[in-house]
């Protein structure tokens, strides 16, 4: 692959504004099959701007992207920069041209280190071995300019990193050559608060270099703090262009989902007497202790940080991963879990946080994955009986209003928020006693969220126990009875009522990150600063 | 749409969309993704007949059926092995140990029950054995079944005495390999081999799509730690798999020994493992797991079975023939993915 000389790549130089180079898009239209994805989208970015990019999923914002990045070419409409009309044919079209799109799971090769995942495909060689001694060069000259050396150690395997250092990595490749225009899809949806503060940072950074910038979020107050001025879109169709300052997240759902969200948090709820779970003295690998109970009708929240424990407690329960000691009692029984498969015989559900991953069998159906945990209670003499089958997962599937043309559908072909009611109705098949949910709404829409904040809801009203982790504050505050909070695997507070505040939650999660130094070498974030991150929930304020 | 309203809509339409429906409901039944390869065996069939009269006589067509009984039941375990996300490579040499120990049991009992019986219960014994190997010790199903394809096939020579093939003169048994019912004057009859492969295909194509076994077998294949989370239980269900591929290929070894009228304990070293795997990929399984049907699976072992038999009518040198198993392999795979990538193109439409 012909390139251009590597020293000059990681050397953008900040003190020169890039010159006037508007990004245009001038009527993109795409179709498929026959859905409208995207109609007749006009837009231009303008070089040291930050464009944010709001819609519901469905809405054409990965479509625009997908044109952006050269991977679709639009039915009808044309891109200028500069002047210039872009006509890409390929992905590599679109990077010669300077534009780059950071897509939200980058590609990384899981055996080679940093450096090399950085310069994949356009290693600096002398000869036909590569030059690692200028490869290491540059690449630490790089990470320097950005400050990320702390944050992304050059020698790291590209399977060793975490979603933030895969991005990274994937804005360095971006970095290295000149980039003019550079969308971000979605950047901070699996990053810490640090992590993201420290992308806002190069993101600003880059818009002061001259870059034109385009921020895919679902996060409306990041998108506020961070953006010049927000496109919305909706259905397809560009809804409005708002500076950012002249308006507010209320109008943006509104505009977004075409009607106002309210009584997202309507909780009419009475928690009972009886305790559903009773955890005492868990041990495992995470957790040096933790004692708590959950009551029939109850919704715990559990809030933290990410890496406070709250996924390996909620997997320890499950049984999924090893417990070293201590007592979980159902309804006043102590129960021996040793595996998943005794946690749902004991009438424990689980819907995952990685759903793709742990959650759904992509490329089997709607139904199959609906009925999979209840097969032995559908079966007789081993053999499913199947109309008792469909008719158990119609009555879910419609009562969770799961929008799939069939229950013959391969669930890797819904939406994400399709997905994940699927996953919920599996365990709302089982009639769980305990139902545990790990970030439910992650990575979905804002109308898909609003529907399963009001199922938490009902499902709590019909007595069963709810263990809530999240990392989305509000929607704790909103749905949670009783909030606890977790920190390197304690509990270190409960809250609940009015003295549940976002600000005391964070105290709670913090209190020792504020002196401590974290991992990667840096001291935290002072509390102010950290806790943006917090704030960004789709829905604004917490009641 | 709900069946309500899909009933009250098919009551409105008109005969000729009836007609489609019924097609469409065929089509449903087979299977559209083994429409290629109906097609496939379509036009093998048309070539072959039109420059061999023979071909559609009912004596060769049964024919074709017998040949396929070996090799369709190493690919019938096979299948449900690949669609639990796995693969089996010993199953040539299980079928060598059955071979020799069902030759065993028959010579020395005299009742051909007990060779039947005798193969099937080695061949699950040492398919357990694979199970154990990747469940408990944790290695790889690929590397496993390498490891203990070549000691399996070990075993079977130590189990034959002096290493030699066991001659079987069992007449009852011989009958399992080459016999046929309904035989008369004009009709050649139906091998016993055939029915024996047909029923064990109805049989897994049953277990695989009405039970809760065949469910499990989809759910980890597709995804074993979704499938782990839900409760299924899946190092038995591994046991469980690789036991009954054995078994299977248990049975396997114990029709060629009757087919052939020896125990061969050699027959791990005919590549045979290698052309059940051909058959389960040709009918578009997913190498990844959970996609694929025993029907499918089926129809590439006629396929393939059909071919040979075709280019042995017309004369085909062997080495062409092999030639163009590779090439029916890589065509329908590539087909495979061609039309998996369409589909994928149509479906990113939103996101």
């Amino acid at each position: 692959m012909a390139i251009a000389p590597p020293e000059e790549r990681l050397d953008r130089d900040p003190g020169v504004p890039a010159p006037d180079e508007v990004l245009e898009l001038i009527g993109l239209s795409k179709a498929f099959a026959n859905v409208q994805a995207l109609q007749d989208v006009s837009l231009d970015v303008r070089p040291g701007e930050i464009l944010a990019l709001v819609g519901e999923n469905g809405a054409g914002k990965s479509t625009l992207l997908r044109i952006l990045s050269g991977d679709y070419r639009p039915d009808e409409g044309t891109m200028r920069l500069g002047g210039e009309t872009l006509s890409f044919t390929s992905p590599r079209d679109a990077r010669r041209a300077g534009v780059r799109v950071i897509y939200q799971e980058p590609e990384i090769v899981p055996g080679v280190d940093v450096a090399e995942n950085i310069y994949v495909g356009e290693l600096p060689h002398r000869g036909p071995f590569v030059d690692r001694q200028q490869l290491d060069r540059l690449v630490a000259d790089g990470l320097h300019r950005y400050g990320f050396e702390r944050v992304l150690p050059a020698q790291l395997m590209g399977d060793e990193l975490s979603p933030a250092q895969r991005q990274l990595v994937e804005i360095m490749r971006a970095l290295k050559s000149d980039v003019r225009v550079l969308a971000l899809d979605e950047p901070t949806s699996s990053l810490t608060d640090e992590e993201v503060e420290r992308l806002f940072t190069l993101v600003r950074r880059l818009r002061s270099e001259g870059v034109a910038i385009i921020y895919v979020s679902h996060r409306i107050r990041e998108i506020l703090q961070l953006a010049d001025r927000v496109a919305i879109l909706r259905d397809g169709k560009l809804v409005a262009v708002r500076p950012a300052g002249e308006t507010s997240d209320a109008e943006i759902v509104r505009l977004m989902v075409g009607r106002e969200l309210r009584d997202v948090f309507k909780r009419r709820r009475a928690v009972q007497e009886r305790v559903v779970l009773a955890v005492e003295d868990l041990r495992s690998a995470w957790h040096p202790g933790v004692t708590f109970e959950i009551h029939a009708g109850e919704v715990v929240g559990f809030a933290g940080l990410v890496g406070a424990g709250r996924t390996e407690l909620a997997k320890v329960l499950f049984g999924a991963y090893p417990k070293h000691g201590g007592r979980i009692s159902i309804d006043g029984h102590e129960v021996s879990i040793r595996r998943p498969r005794d946690a749902v015989r004991t009438g424990i559900g689980f819907a995952p946080e990685d759903r793709k991953g742990e959650g759904l069998v992509l490329v089997r159906s709607v139904l199959e994955n609906a009925s999979m945990a209840i097969l032995a209670r559908l079966s007789r003499f081993g053999f499913v009986r199947r109309r008792l089958e469909r008719r158990v997962g119609r009555e879910y599937i419609d009562r969770l209003r799961v929008r799939t043309p069939s229950l013959e559908q391969e669930v890797g072909k819904l939406s994400g928020g399709n997905q994940q009611k699927v996953v919920l109705a599996r365990w709302l098949a089982s009639r769980p006693k305990l139902l545990i949910l790990d970030e439910p709404t992650r990575g979905i829409d804002v109308g898909a969220k609003a529907e399963i904040y009001a199922l938490i809801d009902e499902l709590a009203n019909s007595g069963i126990a709810i263990m809530l982790i999240s990392s989305e504050l509000p929607e704790i505050l909103g749905l949670a009875d009783r909030i606890l909070v977790m920190q390197n695997g304690r509990i270190t507070g409960e809250l609940s009522g009015p003295g549940a505040t976002e600000e005391k939650v964070l105290e709670l999660a913090m209190v020792d990150h504020l002196t401590a130094e974290v991992p990667g070498g840096e001291t935290a974030q002072p509390a102010a600063e950290g806790l943006q991150p917090w704030l960004d929930g789709n829905q604004g304020e917490a009641p | 749409m709900s069946e309500i309203e899909a009933g009250r809509i098919k009551e409105a339409r008109p005969p000729r969309v009836q007609a489609a429906d019924a097609i469409r409901r065929l089509v449903g039944f087979v299977g559209a993704e083994n429409l290629s390869l109906l097609f496939a065996l379509a036009i093998v069939v048309v070539l072959i007949a039109a420059q061999n009269s023979r071909f559609f006589l009912p004596a060769n067509l049964l024919n074709i059926g017998g040949n396929v009984s070996v090799v369709g039941l190493l690919a019938l375990g096979e299948t449900v092995v690949i669609l639990a996300g796995a693969l089996d490579i010993s199953v040539g040499s299980i079928a060598g140990i059955a071979s020799v120990v069902g030759a065993l049991a028959v010579t020395s009992s005299g009742a051909m029950q007990l060779g039947i019986v005798g193969g099937i219960l080695a061949g699950l014994l040492f398919g357990v054995v694979n199970g154990l190997i990747i469940t408990v010790l944790r290695v790889n199903a690929v590397i496993a079944t390498l490891a203990t394809l070549s000691a399996f096939q070990g075993v079977a020579f130590l189990i034959a005495p002096n290493g030699k093939p066991v001659g079987v003169l069992d007449r009852d048994f011989a009958w399992l390999g080459s016999g046929r019912i309904l035989s008369s004057e004009t009709f050649v009859g139906i091998p016993i081999s055939l029915i024996i492969l047909l029923v064990v295909a109805v049989a897994a194509h049953v277990l695989m799509r009405y039970t809760q076994f065949g469910r499990s077998v989809y759910a980890m294949g597709g995804n074993a730690a979704a499938a782990r989370l839900a409760g299924i239980n899946v190092n038995g269900m591994k046991i469980a798999i690789f036991g009954l591929s054995g078994a299977v290929a248990g049975l396997a070894g114990v029709i060629s020994t009757a087919r052939t009228t020896s125990g061969q304990p050699g027959l791990g070293s005919q590549g045979l493992e290698l052309e059940a795997i051909t058959a389960v990929f040709l009918g578009g399984a997913a190498l990844t797991g959970g996609k694929g049907t025993i029907a499918a699976t089926m129809l590439a072992v006629v396929l393939i079975g059909t071919l040979s038999n075709g280019m042995n009518l017309l004369g085909i040198q062997t080495f062409y023939q092999d030639v163009a198993k590779g090439l029916l392999l890589v065509v329908a795979v590539a087909i495979g993915q061609w039309r998996a990538a369409r589909a994928e193109r149509a479906r990113t439409r939103l996101a």
